[in-house]
């Protein structure tokens, strides 16, 4: 019993950070149906920037977060202004071939200043638990999940109580309705982009205390935020939450009960299972276009 | 509309195709200068064991060519990234053979990258000497070009630091052993030769488990040896698994009195930053380098590796610059590069004086001797085994308590 409890606070902590991470992911997919191939890498790319501000300033990763967000917010309008907004609405390859070549030349630019080598965070919380009986909470992974808390009710109250939420929404259900209220669309979309950018910051400033990473790490870390939101069903964050908590905890319970090498197909039988029982995902909305198909 | 779509799905797809691929064109051989060709992961998983090598590939041209270059003429090396993938490796050394037209060849970084990269060579009958080739999968497939240059194959790695385990007294020999490893042709056997002499000891496995390069999460797998009780852990690590392992068994307040890890703990300062001075005094690997031993061109590679990189040359370093004294010295007895078969002959006959020490090797290319035994030491990597070689006669468990 002991056992399976430390699994699930395991789990439940990972997913947070999940959570976090994948909840820009499927912000992007709802309101301009972008599968965003470059998120991995926006992820890495706020873990180095969180790794510079701590080495050369000194600054605790989580005192950057503000810091490493407003950067990722800037990072991804520009992204968003210069490549993004030209292939929108173009066919979804064209968007993944587009994304995955951001991923490509942030890898690339990553690896010139930073160096392909790995790196790490070490602060004084990264090796340290709090212990409750037989059981230890990580604290650097306690402290991960309590920022995704923060920054997804944040998100929360975005989406549900300001005009720009409202707008996102509008955008995310109809955009030609959104139109027709006068929504500016482009301009929700290039702040959806952003948004979503950098809330992934905060993740990747506390994926940078948690594991190593380099430039190349990306490729990890979008296969298992693509499964996570494919999932939760694409474009629900509600969804992407409930996914990236079914995944972590998934992850967890797959090596402790059936062995270090299940991790990586665990979450994707799950993904088979809830695809041919609910093909768009646990909490997706199932559109008049998929009826069609 | 439709043709500006398709235009811009034209450039953005030979923008990708040109970035994974890099631009290549015939480069012939004008015969003055000896080319030779390595494909090495600069990026990736494998980046840092990659880039470390390079940096001794290129200390060993530099040296070569300031002492008068192979049978007289310059040396030049040409590296490709393969991005620690298998196939661009392959496609990387195919290209440098057929369109660089490189002369020689040196090995990748890695057993998983050197597997399917040797068979390029052998198919062109060219010489292997490869820096990164511990697994014994390389040596049973009837290869005549392939040589490691470094002591032992990855079933031997761990060999001295088990033998050691094995003969500690009763009351200070632990009683049962957790194995960890990195699904790798390398990181595996190395456990594996471990665990067979620790179990030939008694010393009990009460958790054995393999888990894929893309394993993040390293905790439920510490709560697993911690709850088997594992006195010692072996793991056949990487980098980035090695320093996670570490990490999870601090955050899961388990510490067994010894910790092995292969390759992770030889990436010197890396490796520090990644777990901590305190975290890393005690842990056991195994080394094929030390930079204070008294080995052929030992102080000048260092002092060269100080000048043009800063710091003391990690282990992959010295691995790549003790690959190209190997070369070297087949080139220069055989004198001549035309038939590589010679040169191949050459080391199977012969042993070499490197700055990892003396190597000779068996038939197959596997190498007859054995590693050092490394521990961290007060943020200082020492040599602790055999006893003979030691640079201090002191070993001490994990987190410096007592064995």
């Amino acid at each position: 019993m002991t056992s399976l409890i430390q699994t699930l606070i395991l789990g439940l902590l990972v997913g947070a950070l999940y959570a976090l991470m994948a909840s820009g992911l499927t912000l992007i997919f709802g309101v301009m149906r972008v599968i965003n191939l470059a998120h991995g890498a926006f992820a890495v790319l706020a873990a180095f920037l969180t790794f510079t501000l701590w080495q050369h300033l000194g600054l605790d990763p989580i005192l950057s977060i503000p810091i490493v967000m407003a950067v990722m917010f800037t990072v991804g309008w520009l992204v968003y202004i210069t490549v993004i907004r030209h292939v929108r609405g173009s066919h979804v390859s064209m968007t993944v071939l587009a994304t995955f070549g951001i991923a490509l030349m942030l890898e690339g630019i990553m690896g010139f200043i930073w160096g392909n080598t790995s790196t790490a965070v070490r602060v004084s919380y990264t090796d340290a638990s709090i212990a409750l009986g037989p059981l230890y909470i990580p604290q650097v992974m306690l402290i991960a999940a309590g920022i995704a808390v923060l920054i997804l009710g944040g998100l929360y109250l975005l989406l549900n109580h300001t005009w720009a939420g409202r707008a996102i929404r509008a955008a995310s259900a109809n955009e030609s309705g959104a139109l027709l209220v006068g929504v500016s669309v482009a301009t929700i979309a290039a702040l959806t982009f952003a948004i979503g950018v950098s809330t992934l910051g905060a993740g990747g400033a506390m994926l940078s205390t948690i594991y190593p990473f380099l430039p190349g790490s990306h490729y990890q870390w979008i296969a298992r935020l693509l499964a996570i939101v494919v999932l939760g069903g694409l474009g629900s964050l509600p969804g992407a939450i409930l996914g990236a908590l079914v995944i972590g905890v998934g992850e967890i319970a797959a090596t402790s009960y059936l062995g270090a090498a299940w991790p990586v197909a665990v979450p994707f039988l799950v993904i088979i299972v809830v695809l041919i029982t609910r093909p768009q995902g646990i909490l997706g909305t199932r559109l008049r276009e998929d009826a069609v198909a | 509309m439709r043709s500006t779509t398709a235009l811009r799905a034209i450039v953005g797809a030979a923008a990708i195709a040109l970035a994974l691929s890099g631009c290549t064109a015939d480069t012939p051989n004008n015969g003055d200068t000896i080319k030779i060709g390595a494909s090495l992961p600069l990026t990736g998983e494998f980046s840092q064991g990659g880039l470390d090598t390079q940096h001794g590939y290129e200390t060993w041209v530099e040296m070569t060519n300031e002492a008068g270059g192979l049978l007289g003429k310059p040396v030049e090396v040409i590296v490709r990234d393969d991005a620690t993938t298998q196939d661009t490796a392959v496609s990387n050394y195919n290209n440098l053979i057929s369109k660089d037209k490189v002369n020689l060849v040196l090995g990748s970084q890695s057993s998983l990258l050197n597997i399917p990269s040797s068979a390029v060579a052998e198919k062109n009958d060219m010489l292997f000497v490869c820096p990164s080739c511990g697994s014994p999968d390389m040596y049973n497939r009837g290869f005549k070009y392939i040589f490691f240059s470094q002591q032992a194959v990855a079933t031997d790695q761990a060999k001295v630091f088990a033998e050691w385990i094995a003969n500690l007294p009763p009351d200070r020999r632990p009683k049962t052993a957790a194995y960890p490893s990195l699904d790798d042709p390398f990181a595996g056997p190395v456990v594996e030769g471990a665990e067979k002499i620790l179990s030939a000891a008694g010393i009990r496995t009460v958790y054995k488990d393999e888990y894929p390069a893309t394993t993040k999460n390293f905790d439920p797998i510490v709560n697993a040896m911690r709850d088997a009780g594992a006195e010692i852990v072996v793991q056949g690590a990487q980098f980035e698994d090695g320093v996670n392992m570490i990490r999870s068994m601090n955050r899961a307040g388990y510490k067994p009195s010894i910790v092995y890890q292969s390759s992770s703990p030889t990436y010197g300062q890396q490796y520090l930053e990644g777990v901590g001075e305190q975290n890393a005094e005690g842990v056991f690997f195994s080394s094929s380098y030390s930079s204070l031993a008294k080995t052929n061109q030992n102080a000048e590679f260092v002092k060269k590796f100080e000048e043009k990189f800063g710091g003391l040359p990690p282990e992959d370093a010295a691995d790549g610059f003790a690959a190209g004294q190997v070369l070297a010295a087949a080139v220069t007895a055989v004198g001549s590069i035309d038939d590589q078969a010679k040169l191949a002959d050459w080391l199977r006959n012969n042993t070499v004086e490197t700055i990892l020490g003396p190597l000779s090797w068996n038939a197959d290319g596997s190498p007859k001797g054995e590693f050092l035994v490394g521990q961290w030491q007060g943020g200082v990597s020492q040599v602790v085994l055999p006893t003979n070689v030691a640079t201090t006669d002191k070993i001490v468990g994990w987190q410096g308590g007592p064995i």
